[in-house]
């Protein structure tokens, strides 16, 4: 195992949150979400493991799980990368939760943004927590636009930045 | 082609040169040149200065440590896009 692990992971949280961001900003009006008696039991069983996995209240279910709930096996293979994708393994959840909070806030997705800032903040995350990913997430959204208007090429890739903290890692070894 | 010229870290001004040393402290490199984006910075100090405190003070360890952040930030980069 090497430190790519934790690169893949957040590659792939950013994926599939951007893909839940574009059907629920895209059509969560246009086709509105199924619920568990108009889904059907296959659809339903899927469901109630987001639910368990969320900690959401009987009945809820996140906006693209309803959308794409037409074609149940879809949902559930949707669900099965989602939920791999945010399975605490070298990264942790909370941090995956931040990952996702801080695309969906640069992507300007309303429910993307919604939706991980209530999973950071119900994973114990604080209000200084949160203004903490706020603000990476503004300063390196001016950061980019300069080295963009200015065309910048980039000269820092293979510099590596000390990390004194240390990033939790408990799949080293 | 960058649309402006960069210029040299001796072209700056000290005052503006200070921010070179910074950024070498924050990256704990030493760079032969300062990167473009410090370069850039340093041609308005009274800009640059703020903007790189802001950056800063988001980067600083606190409830999530500075390499989650750099994480974050390299994924905020690739949503906007941006390869710099």
């Amino acid at each position: 195992m090497t430190g790519d692990d934790r690169w893949y992971e957040a590659a792939f949280v950013v994926g599939i949150t951007n893909a839940l961001n574009a059907v629920a900003d895209g059509l969560g009006e246009t086709l509105p979400p199924l619920d568990d008696a108009s889904a059907g039991a296959e659809a339903a069983a899927v469901f109630g493991d987001i639910r368990t996995f969320y900690g959401l209240p009987a009945g809820a279910v996140p906006i693209p799980f309803g959308v794409v709930a037409r074609d149940p096996a879809y949902l559930a293979d949707v669900w099965g990368a989602v939920k791999r994708a945010f399975t605490e393994r070298r990264l942790t959840r909370r941090h995956k939760e931040a990952l996702a909070f801080a695309v969906s806030l640069t992507s300007r997705s309303g429910f993307g943004t919604r939706f991980h800032l209530g999973e950071l903040r119900r994973l114990g995350t604080g209000e200084r927590g949160v203004m903490e990913i706020v603000g990476v997430a503004q300063m390196f959204s001016s950061y980019t636009k300069i080295a963009d208007t200015l065309q910048l090429s980039s000269d820092m890739a293979d510099i590596a930045p000390v990390d004194s903290s240390g990033v939790p890692d408990p799949g080293a070894g | 082609m960058p649309t402006v010229r960069l210029r040299d870290a001796s072209e700056y001004p000290e005052p503006a040169r200070r921010l070179f040393e910074l950024s070498r402290q924050w990256f704990d490199y030493d760079f032969k040149e300062p990167p473009a984006m410090s370069r850039v910075m340093a041609w308005d100090p009274h800009f640059g200065g703020p903007h790189g405190r802001a950056m800063k003070r988001a980067m600083a360890p606190g409830e999530f440590t500075r390499g989650e952040k750099e994480m974050v930030a390299a994924a905020v980069s690739g949503a906007n896009a941006c390869t710099y």
